[in-house]
């Protein structure tokens, strides 16, 4: 039987999981084969105290980058392995519960000195510095998607996560890069 | 063909080096980079630049500027194109509108001969009787309707949006208004600064050297201090707490762009607006504001007429006398207004020929310049809340009291000279950016992603600027005669008069009975006027009679604009691509593409019923469940009881909303002790999913349960027929499939064509030996290839959503929101058994207890007609024989490949839902058949044995 081969659901792209070293004034990675988990919790539980991550923002955590993107949940992204050995590792005090949402959830990164004025062009968050800097995770709407974001600056390049439904994986794509194709160089 | 340049001079915006060509009505003129199309007929010779909406009078450029009422042109595909405004471009195709045969005859002109009985609203007075015949009148009338023409084959246009966070936006880009950007830029605020015109400066573009040095000044330094200037671009509203629209024209690429901009506070520094003069003759070409035979004089070095006479009473008049003798044109007179002068009448057929002047005096003139007042733009304050005053010295309104974070500056706000409207915007600009700060410092504290504030609130600051003073300008509104107030409608004086002897007394039921002010410049010119001939017909006073509310838009905006980019989300499974591949027939199912059929739809039916087959059910809704609670869940939310559900079983459940309608249903398997995945219907998995977490959240916060939709992560594929345990054999090898080992309502999990965690429950909506198999969405596809593949000598095919349907009716399983509708409580669906009312408590228990105690409701019953070639529509309605009498309907219908014969399922009252019933079905075409109700929903294989085996 054949090996199994995983396909993401940017089907008009190249998948790539490299992180971009481009000039450009805005790039655009698929990034759906990254492990992403969800670790449910409550505030001040083990757990918790563990991720030791604010409400809001997000944090690396031994290779992980640990999201706390809502109240009592924590998104684990990173490596399938390194993924794997925090939730391995995760002190389960009380009621906790995760799940793997690696397939269920697209990934794309955006990039760029203009990457902020792409995302403005399709969601109403405010991507001044002050109100969404480097770390920060909130829930906005995406080109009427829902999605969960993340700013996570490349070599003090500004750069932004946005994780959505798979299924919306294509259009959703489509939708940036058509917001993009006024800063293409 | 006539040349009316003048020679190149200082502040001339035309680029001469660079020389356009392009048509007007057909005929071939040239032009240059910057000129507007109006700039360029005026420059040569072409005064008539359209017709009147309603009497189709000749009209030439009015005030020369976005505001011109009477230059709206088509522009190739585009109509009411603004042509005061729009640049010229190499190769435009510019005509007139709503004209025929041509702007210059236009037969339509006719409706002048008749103008004294097309009065103000003459249209809700006529047209009355007879009813029948409004299509007609609808279609006459439709000819005489303003605008260009939409080319439906044409590209559409690109609109797109964008949203903004400024500290502050600007609305005006004159000298108070880019001094206040400047400021407050330099204070640190993050600053738009928004004109409609193509560029800054405002009055100072066409004012005198030290005018434009200075508007050259301030445009460097706004820009050096980083403030982002939108050109050609409108604030068109403001709403609750500063968030403003702005559409923003001549992007790169894009036609216009809408911004959603939320400001911390608005300045508005709109300036004023010329106001036309209202007596007889007003509306001719050649009647011209000050300011538009200056702009066209200044910016654009167009001799706009030979000879003039100028009415002044303000020094934009005198100015534009300087300026017009300056380009060479004769002076025939100049009438002060300030001294009493005034003028009576402009005549001539299609443009201005002669003058009549209060003294009596007759001159022969092609131009006359009115420079009698100014409008005040406060739209943006009116949508603030702010209701601005009169002030009767100056001859017009003022701001009054807008609220914190809106500021008002420049010519809206008072008079005075360049420095002091300077000041007075870098004084509102350092107020705005402190303002701005505060707004920002709270936003910020509240925000929890945002970077932490560790300063205390700072004041609220005073408003502490020194007003700009208001300077003293004669009344002049209407002459003694009778002339237009509004040019976009054709509004006359006389028709206010009539209007308010009528009854109309308040300013606004003029407004909606005469249709003044409603036209493409929102009042602009008119707004005043209309007030001022209201107050003089009534005997009363500009204050007493108020004015009209503006409301957004301050300048229209294309519904194209409004709508911006398609963003339309579509959805798709892993395996999409796939069957767009293999020529699946696509529908739209919510969001969700699915294939519909692969092309014989019934041949798929047999090929599952006959050997495999395979289907992609992805959208199927499925939720994560974790927690000890999980059963309390599903004992809240389901009907039936789910105390002792084993680990490694499946149950079917039924939901119902709080007023016992059914709300959906589905399957439940239990995956570990404390873990389960329950399945919805793909249109309710979001509604399931709010629903389940909105108890839990209220009114069981206690209960240790947590919910993760799956949906999507999980691609789901039906293997349906009596060869899927076979084919399913041949690619797994840790779950046992043997029938006693794998049952019927069991679930497993395991490796599927080499994939982990997949899980595999053993159900059928088809009614026959299926397996559900939830894989990993990432290798979904994978493993529907696999099953191809190795399920080829047993004939797998894939079938499509029409095939499933047809095979979930031979089987009888209703669907929630097909076979159920938003009235239809559970007892409905026949499903006695599972109505637990012994249950402690279940959402919509106890309007289904009341339901099943009355026992009057409809019952959904499986029908075959006694025709078998007949399939009667869905919706089709079931009468008591002989009558009318409605006792259901057919809710779902199709011709069975199996049976060979149509199925149906319908809802029916009671008294006919026994078995061997006979209905009467009334078709589409109004025939009527019979049919029998069945003892089975079922209509094949009423045991299950297929499904059990």
């Amino acid at each position: 039987m054949a090996d199994p081969v995983f396909r993401s659901s940017v089907t008009s792209a190249e998948t790539t999981s490299a992180e971009s070293t481009s000039a450009a004034a805005v790039t655009i990675s698929d990034v759906s084969d990254w492990s992403k988990c969800s670790v449910k919790a409550g505030e001040g539980t083990e757990t918790a105290k563990g991720f030791a991550v604010a409400l809001g923002t997000a944090a690396q955590r031994n290779g992980v980058l640990v999201v706390h993107h809502r109240q009592h949940e924590w998104l684990l992204l990173g490596s399938a392995a390194q993924v794997d050995e925090t939730i391995h590792n995760l002190d389960r005090d009380g009621f906790v519960s995760t799940v793997d949402l690696t397939h269920g959830r697209m990934m794309l990164r955006v990039s760029g000195p203009r990457s902020a004025d792409v995302l403005a062009k399709v969601c109403s968050s405010n991507f001044d510095d002050a109100f969404t800097p480097n770390r920060a995770a909130w829930g906005a709407t995406v080109a009427r998607v829902t999605c969960d974001l993340v700013r996570d600056d490349q070599v003090g390049v500004r750069s932004y996560l946005l994780l959505c439904d798979r299924s919306y994986g294509d259009y959703f794509f489509q939708s940036l890069l058509d917001a993009a194709d006024e800063f293409a160089d | 063909m006539s040349n009316h340049r003048i020679p190149d001079a200082p502040g001339q915006l035309i680029n001469r080096d660079v020389p356009l060509t392009f048509t007007w009505n057909g005929r071939r003129l040239r032009g240059y980079e910057g000129d507007t199309i109006v700039s360029a007929l005026l420059a040569n010779g072409i005064t008539i630049t359209g017709r009147s909406m309603k009497y189709h009078r000749p009209r030439g450029p009015l005030t020369a500027d976005y505001w011109d009422p009477n230059t709206t042109v088509q522009v190739g595909d585009e109509p009411n194109v603004r042509a005061s405004h729009r640049l010229l471009r190499d190769g435009m195709n510019v005509s007139a509108q709503n004209v025929w045969p041509s702007l210059r005859f236009d037969l339509k002109s006719a409706n002048r001969l008749v103008g004294r009985f097309l009065t103000a609203g003459f249209y809700y007075k006529t047209f009355m009787k007879p009813a029948a015949l409004w299509p007609l009148y609808a279609r006459v009338l439709g000819t005489f309707a303003p605008g260009g023409v939409v080319d439906l084959d044409a590209p559409p246009p690109r609109n797109d949006k964008r949203y903004a966070h400024p500290d502050v936006v600007v609305a005006g880009g004159g000298p108070a208004g880019m001094a206040a950007a400047l400021a407050a830029a330099q204070a640190g605020a993050s600053v738009m600064l928004v004109e409609h015109e193509h560029q800054l400066g405002g009055h100072l573009c066409w004012g005198d050297d030290t005018d434009r040095a200075e508007a050259a000044r301030l445009a460097h330094a706004v820009r050096a201090a980083g403030v982002e200037v939108l050109t050609d671009a409108t604030v068109t509203g403001r709403y609750e707490d500063n968030w403003l629209a702005i559409s923003q024209r001549g992007l790169p690429g894009i036609d216009e762009r809408l911004i959603k901009a939320r400001a911390g506070v608005l300045i508005v520094a709109a300036g004023t607006i010329e106001r036309p003069y209202v007596f007889a003759g007003n509306d001719l070409p050649g009647v011209m504001t000050s300011g538009a035979v200056r702009r066209l004089i200044t910016m654009y070095g167009v001799k706009p007429g030979n000879r003039a006479v100028v009415f002044t009473a303000n020094p934009s008049g005198d100015a534009a006398v300087v300026a017009l003798e300056a380009a060479g044109v004769t002076i025939a007179a100049v009438v002060d207004g300030r001294l009493g002068g005034n003028v009576v009448a402009a005549h001539g057929r299609n443009r201005v020929r002669r003058v009549t002047l209060a003294d009596g005096r007759r001159i022969d003139s092609d131009l006359l310049i009115t420079a009698v007042g100014w409008t005040t733009p406060t739209s943006l304050l009116n949508m603030s809340g702010d209701r601005p005053v009169y002030d009767p010295e100056a001859a017009r309104f003022f701001p009054w009291c807008p609220p914190d974070n809106v500021l008002a500056t420049g010519g809206l706000a008072g008079d005075g000279t360049t420095e002091q409207l300077v000041a007075h915007g870098e004084a509102t600009g350092l107020l705005a950016a402190a303002r701005a700060g505060v707004v920002r410092h709270r936003l910020q504290h509240l925000t929890r992603r945002a970077e932490p504030v560790t300063t205390p609130e700072p004041a609220w600051p005073a408003d502490e600027r020194p007003p700009l003073p208001h300077g003293s300008h004669p009344a002049l509104f209407r002459s003694t005669t009778h002339g237009i107030v509004d040019y976009s409608e054709d509004v006359s004086s006389k028709d206010l008069v009539q209007a308010a002897d009528e009854g109309f007394d308040s300013v606004e039921l003029v407004k909606r009975f005469t249709t003044t002010t409603m036209g493409p410049s929102q009042g602009k010119l008119e707004t005043v006027n209309t007030v001022a001939v209201l107050a003089e017909a009534r005997g009363e006073t500009i204050e007493q009679v108020g004015t009209t509310v503006w409301r957004p838009p301050y300048a229209p905006i294309s519904l194209g604009a409004l709508a911006g980019r398609i963003h339309e989300p579509v959805r798709m499974s892993s395996i999409q691509p796939w069957h767009e591949a293999h020529g699946a027939q696509p529908i739209l199912a919510g969001q969700w593409i699915r294939p519909n059929h692969y092309g014989d739809p019934e041949s798929e039916v047999r090929n599952t019923r006959n050997r495999v087959g395979i289907i992609d059910i992805t959208p199927l809704g499925k939720l994560d469940l974790q927690g000890p609670d999980v059963p309390k869940l599903l004992n809240l939310l389901y009907t039936n009881s789910w105390n002792a559900l084993p680990q490694g079983a499946v149950r079917y459940g039924l939901m119902c909303a709080e007023d016992g309608v059914v709300l959906d249903d589905g399957v439940t398997g239990r995956l570990g002790p404390e873990h389960y995945l329950m399945t919805t219907t793909s249109s309710g998995a979001a509604t399931v999913w709010n629903w389940a977490e909105n108890w839990l959240q209220t009114e069981h916060p206690d209960w240790q349960v947590h919910i993760t939709p799956v949906t999507t992560g999980l691609t789901s594929i039906n293997v349906a027929g009596p060869d899927s345990r076979q084919l399913l054999e041949r690619l797994t090898n840790d779950i046992d499939l043997g029938p006693d080992a794998f049952q019927y309502m069991q679930v497993r999990t395991g490796t599927v064509a080499g994939v982990a965690n997949c899980i595999v429950w053993r159900i059928g909506f088809t009614g026959e030996l299926s397996y559900e198999v939830h894989v990993p969405s990432g290798f979904g596809l994978f493993v529907w290839e696999q099953l191809l593949v190795h399920g080829q000598d047993l004939g797998v095919a894939p079938f499509g959503l029409e095939a499933q349907r047809i095979m979930r009716l031979e089987k009888g399983h209703f669907i929630v929101g097909q076979d159920t509708d938003g009235l239809s409580k559970a007892p409905v669906t026949g499903l006695e058994t599972l109505l637990k009312v012994e249950k402690d408590d279940w959402v919509g228990k106890p309007e289904v207890v009341w339901a099943l105690s009355r026992g009057d409701g409809p019952r959904i019953v499986a029908v075959q007609p006694t025709d078998p070639t007949v399939v009667p529509e869905e919706a089709a309605q079931i009468v008591a024989a002989g009558t009318n009498q409605i006792l259901g309907r057919i809710t779902s219908s199709r011709f069975s490949p199996t049976l060979n014969r149509s199925v149906c399922l319908a809802q029916v009252h009671p008294d006919v839902a026994t078995p061997g019933t006979t209905l009467t079905i009334v078709l589409a075409n109004g025939t009527r058949t019979t049919a029998q109700v069945m003892e089975h929903h079922a209509h094949f294989d009423p045991e299950g044995s297929r499904l059990r085996g």
